[in-house]
């Protein structure tokens, strides 16, 4: 089903053509993998001990810091780097130009490992913010990440102005928007001034959801919307759908954190402007998602064919539902029996992992063989395909029958511990799928140091054994 | 040939309409509600129950354990609904997403006895069988014998080495009096 094609002669050109870009993306992409067998590990172990409550009991495993550990370094370990490595790729390729700096490039990928790691050892020791969600590094940790949030986005913005085409493709658009808004959500989530008591409550509605929505969102759609088309070897289905996804996004996306706090203090009409703009939302995702989904109409010899072009379908396919999903979350009546509940939790991984990971791992197997010229094996690309994607959909679909098993109980007045009964079994298939997933990442290890840079050149004798020859 | 929209514009554009509407959604709302006094006769917390609200940052307890009460039937259980007063001199207030957990908001007017909750850090499964809930060891030391003015935790034969008495660290016993802090007062009418 998958073939082989590094003996295309076409694969070394583009390598040769703009090599400093590409080792850049190379290495955020390598960074990002080690914090994905990290920061899933933590997961890992976050959902085994809900199995094993008392295993591993000591401060620094606790459930309570491996959490945090888990989110923040997926977060901003992996998908952040990753994103960006391929971000800045699409960036200087649709600009007809190399990177602005590949040095500042490499300064911000050495501040952001310093961040994660710094987050690393802060949260393991207790040094935390609290429980606010994906804000918890302390501010130092969190000025790291911004400072190279910072120097990678003068670096996008300055490839685009000095691109060698008229054009200002849209993908660019969501790229450059992407850095834009994560530097202004950040900086609303840590200045102080507005968040005494509830005001507190308000900002974390809003970075929450927001920290998802325009960045890893943004970037995943301008990294999709360069390379589904590439891929696929045919233009997007609608530049102007494309166009105005990105516009109605930017708008009803930053309006909604709200509906993270329903029936809470936080003023009435917030809520109910939260909810009616998650209505809203399905115009970007229908608009985008559908632009997306279409272009990949009547393209089943490509997707039979291609290692990539079916993680970015997965992808965009979660986008939609994901997206779908929250709209209803939104409501009233729906918050009721899924608030609180476990269904928050299968929702954030159809999100960072159906729809982010995905779009990651498929262009990445889409673009990296084309410029290093190394190519993994097909066979150990489509065993990561079926773990990650059978992984995931255990996960999700056990972890969502355990919120849904929670609300009734919970609506059903009956005692607390109930709710944890009934949830118990679909926590062990929660971690069954889990282990699927970190498996797979171990396999996409493997196929990422298969496509590093320069070894296309190399005698094929002289690799290391982890390769698997033709 | 077609024209196409500057990078400049495009950019700017997006900014400063983004940075506009986080000021209106988010930094504005969140300015006018931030100053809502807290309940009048409200009891302040102790320096030791302070020092165990550090502790229940630290240890991530509000990722499972909700302080935050709807105005909903199936909420009743834990106590009146939350209101922007309870918030009021929290730092930062923990209202939580998730209930692995039940609701804080006002466990000590359910589970007064400081003995129970002390039993239930060292190890949950002591007090509740079913529970999922990590235990917090650390906080505790294993002894022979019990000094004067120990606290002595009176953990099930199972739970410790024959011979030996658990007594509560000062850790353990901040965390108790933070957990039996969280009563909610009584909102003037």
């Amino acid at each position: 089903m998958l073939q082989r094609r590094s003996q295309d002669p076409t694969l070394r050109a583009s390598s040769a053509s703009d090599s400093p870009t590409v080792r850049v993306t190379f290495e955020y992409l390598v960074c990002a993998t080690v914090w994905l067998l990290v920061g899933t590990a933590a997961g890992l172990l976050a959902a085994l001990k809900l199995n094993w409550p008392d295993a591993f009991t000591v401060p620094w495993l606790s459930f309570g810091r491996v959490r945090p550990i888990h989110t923040n370094t997926v977060f901003w370990g992996w998908s952040s780097m990753a994103l960006v490595g391929l971000a800045l790729y699409v960036v200087a390729r649709t600009s007809r130009a190399p990177l602005w700096s590949p040095t500042l490039s490499r300064l911000a990928l050495l501040l952001w490992n310093a961040a994660v790691v710094a987050g690393l050892l802060t949260l393991s020791a207790g040094v935390t913010r609290g429980p606010q969600e994906y804000r918890e590094w302390i501010w130092p940790v969190a000025l790291l990440f911004v400072a190279g949030l910072v120097l990678n986005g003068v670096t996008a913005y300055m490839t685009a102005a000095t691109r060698r085409i008229p054009e200002f493709y849209v993908s660019n658009w969501y790229i450059l928007g992407a850095f834009c808004f994560l530097a202004t959500i950040l900086a609303t989530a840590y200045i102080p001034l507005y968040q005494r008591g509830l005001g507190n409550v308000v900002i974390q509605g809003y970075f929450m959801h927001t920290g998802v929505g325009m960045w890893f969102t943004m970037l995943a759609l301008g990294i999709a919307y360069y390379e589904i088309p590439r891929v696929l070897g045919r233009p997007i289905y609608s530049y102007a759908l494309g166009v105005l996804g990105f516009w109605t996004n930017i708008l009803f996306y930053t309006l909604i954190g709200a509906h993270h706090f329903i029936f809470s203090p936080v003023p009435w009409w917030l809520q109910t402007t939260a909810i009616l703009f998650s209505v809203g939302m399905m115009v970007p995702v229908w608009a985008g998602g559908g632009n997306l989904l279409l272009t990949f109409r009547d393209t089943s010899g490509v997707l039979q064919r291609s290692y990539s072009a079916p993680f970015l379908l997965a992808g965009i396919v979660a986008y939609v539902l994901v997206s779908t999903q929250g709209t209803l979350e939104a409501f009233r009546s729906t918050n009721i029996y899924w608030h609180f509940t476990n269904v928050t939790v299968g929702h954030s991984h159809l999100a960072m992992y159906g729809f982010i990971a995905f779009v990651i791992w498929g262009a990445t197997y889409g673009l990296v063989p084309r410029l290093t010229g190394s190519e993994p094996d097909p066979i150990l690309v489509g065993i990561h395909f079926w773990l990650a994607l059978v992984g995931y959909g255990i996960y999700v679909v056990s972890i969502s029958i355990a919120g849904i098993l929670q609300g009734f109980a919970w609506v059903a007045g009956e005692s607390f511990i109930r709710s944890v009964e009934a949830a118990e079994p679909m926590w062990l298939w929660r971690t069954a799928g889990g282990v699927l997933m970190v498996t797979s990442h171990a396999v996409f290890a493997v196929n990422v140091w298969a496509m590093r840079p320069g070894r296309a050149l190399v005698d094929a004798s002289a690799a290391p054994a982890v390769e698997v020859s033709p | 040939m077609r024209a196409y929209p500057s990078h400049r514009a495009v950019v700017s554009f997006a900014f400063s309409g983004y940075v506009a509407l986080t000021v209106l959604i988010a930094v504005l709302p969140a300015a006018s509600v931030q100053d809502t006094r807290g309940i009048q006769g409200a009891p302040a917390r102790s320096a030791l129950a302070e020092e165990g609200r550090a502790i229940y940052l630290r240890e991530g307890c509000g990722y499972c354990h909700t302080q935050f009460v709807r105005d909903l039937p199936l909420d009743r259980p834990y106590g009146r609904a939350t209101v922007a007063a309870d918030y009021a001199n929290e730092a930062p207030p923990l209202p939580g997403t998730e209930r692995t957990g039940p609701d804080l908001s006002n466990v000590a007017a359910r589970q007064p006895s400081d003995t129970w909750h002390l039993l239930h850090l060292y190890n949950p499964r002591a007090v509740v069988p079913q529970s999922v809930m990590p235990g917090f060891p650390w906080y505790f030391e294993q002894k022979a014998a019990a000094a004067p003015g120990d606290v002595v935790v009176p953990v099930p034969p199972r739970f410790v080495a024959q011979g030996h008495v658990i007594v509560a660290r000062q850790e353990a016993r901040a965390l108790v009096a933070y957990l039996l802090s969280l009563r909610q007062p009584e909102v003037p009418k």
